[in-house]
């Protein structure tokens, strides 16, 4: 039997261990990967947001779905129900009237979840800073992960945002706080 | 039966076509030269005339100075929160001696909102960048490129 081909093919090679240990693991077929980096790898993969558009923002966002920036690229696929999603994107601007609702969806996620600000309308208030009726900031509601500015951001900000979370679940996964860039 | 061919041709007429996805984080987009970034700012233009805080719809600048033994003013902090920036250029429109421009720069996400709190130093780092990035486009005085190298 010719085994040329598999042996070219990749080989799972840990950190911190020697070698022969590797190759050890490797005969007898183990997986020595954390579960929790397994999961890890799983989730940030396989980031479901919740379609929940509230403003303009909402606009760039579904144009970062579409076939010109392809969100599905890196399996960020909208789901229309919050008991099926893991990120919700914050797009748009959150009325005092809303807030409550916003907090409901989020209640709905299934652990793990994970929230993105997108524009700064959901990050501080935006061009109603100074309105009567408008949160200064969804992290006054539900705790968020990653902020975006923008009004609204690109799609590239938003991808390089939500790549931002992908680093941020795996980073955590082992262990790491993560802080400010 | 004749519908269903009649659809798939539609299909198959649009496999041979080029691909239209942009693939962001390995390919970089090209920005059109009026596109609005996070602001570049040049320290030794700007002459403290509190235009672009007035303008400012979100009041997100906050700049102080001081005059020298010329009695010239001169910039001492210019900070932007983009927590609240908007990104509307009207700063840049008013700006007498276009010190702040607007740049291509537009990865500015983070894990908290303190980092988008930007100084000066970020905002001119940015100025240096944009002039790396397109030579083309940056015409400046003598003075701010022999400033700008140094």
């Amino acid at each position: 039997m010719d085994l040329t081909r598999a042996q070219q093919l990749p080989v799972i090679e840990y950190e911190g261990l020697t070698p022969e240990e590797n190759a050890e693991l490797r005969r007898a077929g183990l997986v020595l990967a954390p579960l929790e980096q397994l999961k890890a790898w799983a989730r940030s993969n396989s980031l479901w947001p919740l379609t929940f558009g509230l403003a303009c923002c909402a606009i760039e966002m579904m144009g970062t779905g579409a076939s010109h920036y392809d969100l599905d690229r890196f399996g960020i696929i909208f789901r229309a129900s919050p008991r099926q999603a893991d990120v919700m994107i914050v797009a748009g601007t959150v009325t005092k009237k809303m807030a409550p609702l916003l907090r409901r969806l989020y209640d709905q996620m299934a652990d793990p979840k994970w929230v993105v600000a997108m524009g700064v309308c959901a990050t501080a208030g935006g061009p109603y800073v100074r309105s009567y009726s408008v949160v200064k900031g969804v992290d006054q509601i539900v705790p968020v992960d990653v902020y975006i500015p923008g009004c609204p951001p690109s799609p590239p900000a938003l991808i390089y945002g939500l790549n931002l979370l992908q680093e941020k679940i795996r980073q955590e996964a082992r262990g790491r706080k993560v802080s400010a860039r | 039966m004749f519908g269903f061919l009649k659809g798939l041709g539609v299909t198959l007429s649009q496999l041979p076509r080029k691909k239209v996805t942009l693939q962001y984080p390995d390919v970089r987009p090209e920005w059109p030269e009026r596109f609005r970034g996070v602001h570049r700012f040049i320290p030794e233009l700007c002459i403290v005339c509190h235009q672009c805080a007035r303008i400012c719809p979100t009041s997100c600048i906050s700049l102080s100075g001081t005059r020298d033994e010329n009695r010239k003013m001169r910039i001492d902090t210019f900070d932007i929160n983009f927590d609240i920036c908007i990104l509307c250029d009207l700063c840049t429109e008013v700006c007498p001696t276009e010190a702040i421009l607007m740049s291509d720069t537009f990865e500015l996400a983070d894990y908290t909102r303190d980092s988008m709190y930007l100084d000066m130093h970020w905002l001119y780092e940015n100025q240096l960048r944009y002039e790396r990035a397109h030579p083309d486009r940056v015409t400046r005085p003598a003075g701010g490129e022999q400033a700008g190298e140094a």
